[in-house]
């Protein structure tokens, strides 16, 4: 679409001081990022919670690319991977307090719960994908990505509010995982929590990241998500794609919500800021851009951790929105996005 | 044997549709004297319909006609009490004033939001008047010098009667109002631009149309009615906290507009009455389940998507042509006898 290109273009009195502009804010990120860097925590935290974004944003810009479907429960099922890791864990937290000598419980015991609640994550993607996108697919695709958001805006309300009526308003959480002394990195104390949910995320997106680039289902997603009539020609199974895509996507909101248990405790509206910020990335990022969606995860949990060491952890909702219109202001389809148009652009 | 249709029932058919509207705003303006609605509680909840209506009216005017969902309609109907609000308790400035300039505000923000993003695909403007709802939310909070945060904000009342009879009378002009003059710019010449853009933006631009223009008067329109229903609110209830921006209170307003039928306003402003009321009941049934009215939206709403995408007016519409189907061959026979 040629037209809406030319007229994406900012206004030609923002171009003159565009580059202006960028050197002046570059500058004054760096000087900012410099002197908080001092702070250690802030680059674990940084990490840390930039990891996990990272797995919701690439699960978001999944199922957008592949299915056209702007997902707005996706923090619910960040939701159900923190209350299935508690009930999973919490026998073994208890088992752990009766007899702590048990070296091996204290080393494994946290893996089930993750590994359950990535297969109910999963599940639920069937489930969402088979009773509702499926149906209403078959029905109409006519304004089909407004239709869609506003069914998962459906499931999100009646997700968040039915948890509150079976489990109620209370905080289901652990004070940590491995309850060991912290480490030291560098001469700063780290809480193993922490480190191994960052390992956790490195692997993950490394999985992920092979298995989109090097197998067969792999290539078949990425190849529904850039023409979805050619790859049907090709002899892909879009019913089988769209399943497995949701799978994915959810399992992975899944295990960054049991991952984080330790900080996000299990409470009705605990989705809400994951599902916020993984939007935040992906608008940021680009819709549908998966490797924009990792790159701009740990940007945005560096924005975040920088507004809390400046100005506080209330304004976390506000100043990196006025970020981002003016990132749009500049590059309306994102930071990487010009490289990026799917299906979803018609 | 063949009777001519009479005047008057030529008249009657042909402007049925009218006619059916007013019926219903009799029922609207004698419902409160018909036993059950006489109490106050009933009639708190009639003044809390007629306010969902009036929104779910603006809400449909951006999301039924140029397909864009402001999701954070909420925010923008709270920014309107805020401001309304504030200048009461302030500056002492009369809420009739109050309102209008809330109105205003919200309309002003929609401006700053709506030429941000209208030029994007609609996606972004949904997601990024979400953000800028939950921006405003953290903003109210974190100022508790001015807003008093979650605390809560008392304001003047609108009118001096506890009663709310006079209350309903006024939402309900409200209610007209909006009503009034959205339709009013649908049927103008910005109506069609509105309804070719959310139908077909590249047709729309290739006709001649500068669809971010139109965009972002509806958008502000559409910003400052809510604006100016917040204003309202802040004086009816008296007492305003955050949670006056929050998401699920757009959800609410989206699920009626959708149930309603999107795209015609009137289904939205009809439906708003039984279904705010149905849930308001339901709310009582179930005191000690909260939230289950938000299940009962959500459910409602999840229902409609797939199955009734035009909602309440849609099925209304055809049910109309329907029996206007039937009418016709009878008609069409008179003409000819033996």
């Amino acid at each position: 679409m040629t037209t809406a290109a030319t007229n994406l273009r900012p206004a030609p009195f923002l171009r003159r001081y565009l580059t202006f502009t960028w050197l002046t804010l570059a500058i004054a990120a760096a000087i900012m990022v410099f002197e908080a860097f001092a702070n250690a925590s802030l680059v674990v935290n940084t990490l840390v919670t930039g990891g996990m974004w990272a797995l919701m944003a690439a699960g978001l810009a999944m199922v957008f690319g592949v299915m056209n479907i702007p997902n707005f429960a996706h923090g619910e099922l960040f939701l159900l991977g923190s209350f299935t890791a508690f009930t999973v864990f919490s026998p073994i937290q208890d088992a752990l307090f009766d007899d702590p000598s048990l070296t091996w419980l204290k080393v494994f015991g946290p893996i089930p719960g993750m590994v359950v609640a990535l297969a109910v994550g999963a599940i639920t993607g069937v489930l969402l994908e088979v009773v509702l996108f499926r149906p209403l697919r078959r029905r109409s695709r006519d304004q089909w990505v407004m239709n869609t958001f506003l069914l998962t805006a459906g499931v999100s309300v009646v997700a968040i509010n039915s948890y509150r009526l079976v489990v109620g308003n209370d905080f289901h959480g652990v004070s940590g995982y491995w309850i060991v002394p912290p480490v030291n990195v560098a001469g700063v104390p780290i809480s193993v929590d922490r480190l191994m949910v960052l390992l956790i995320a490195v692997v993950t997106i490394g999985l992920f990241a092979l298995f989109l680039q090097r197998s067969r289902l792999g290539r078949a997603i990425r190849a529904v998500s850039q023409d979805e009539t050619g790859a049907q020609m090709a002899g892909i199974d879009l019913n089988g794609i769209f399943i497995l895509t949701m799978a994915i996507s959810c399992a992975l909101a899944a295990l960054a919500g049991a991952s984080l248990l330790f900080l996000f405790p299990a409470y009705p509206d605990v989705g809400l800021q994951p599902l916020y910020t993984a939007w935040f990335v992906v608008i940021l990022a680009g819709l549908g851009n998966i490797p924009g969606a990792v790159v701009g995860a740990f940007l945005v949990a560096l924005l975040q951790n920088l507004t809390i060491f400046y100005v506080g952890v209330g304004w976390v909702d506000v100043l990196p929105t006025l970020f981002i219109m003016l990132i749009l202001l500049f590059k309306p389809s994102g930071l990487f996005g010009s490289a990026v148009k799917g299906v979803w652009e018609q | 044997m063949a009777t001519h249709p009479s005047a008057w029932a030529a008249l009657l058919r042909a402007n049925r549709r009218r006619i059916a509207l007013i019926a219903v705003l009799v029922v609207a303006l004698v419902l409160p004297f018909i036993p059950p609605f006489t109490g106050e509680d009933y009639r708190r909840w009639l003044v809390g319909a007629a306010f969902m209506a009036a929104q779910a009216v603006a809400f449909d005017f951006t999301a039924g006609y140029i397909n864009i969902v402001n999701f954070g309609f909420a925010a923008f109907v709270g920014l309107g009490g805020y401001t309304s609000g504030l200048l009461a308790v302030e500056l002492g400035i009369p809420p009739v004033i109050g309102m209008v300039v809330g109105g205003a505000v919200s309309g002003f923000v929609g401006l700053v939001t709506g030429a941000l993003t209208l030029r994007l695909r609609g996606i972004y403007a949904a997601v990024m008047a979400w953000f800028v709802g939950l921006a405003l939310m953290g903003i109210v909070r974190n100022v508790p010098e001015l807003t008093r945060g979650s605390l809560g904000l008392a304001v003047p009342s609108l009118l001096d009667s506890p009663e709310n009879l006079p209350y309903y009378y006024v939402i309900l002009a409200m209610l007209v109002v909006t009503f009034g003059v959205l339709t009013w710019v649908i049927r103008s010449r910005f109506g069609l631009a509105f309804r070719a853009i959310g139908q077909n933006l590249a047709a729309a631009r290739a006709s001649g149309i500068n669809p971010t223009r139109y965009l972002v008067i509806n958008f502000v329109l559409s910003c400052a009615f809510a604006g100016w229903l917040g204003g309202f609110y802040a004086h009816y209830y008296g007492i305003l906290t955050p949670d006056v921006m929050l998401t699920s209170h757009t959800v609410e307003v989206l699920a009626i507009a959708y149930i309603g039928g999107r795209g015609s306003l009137w289904g939205a402003a009809v439906i708003a009455f039984p279904l705010s009321i149905g849930v308001e009941y339901a709310k009582v049934q179930f005191s000690t389940l909260p939230g289950v009215h938000l299940v009962l939206y959500g459910l409602l709403l999840i229902v409609v998507m797939i199955y009734r995408p035009g909602g309440v007016a849609a099925a209304v519409r055809s049910f109309d042509d329907w029996l206007e189907r039937r009418r016709r061959p009878a008609v069409a026979e008179a003409p000819h006898p033996a």
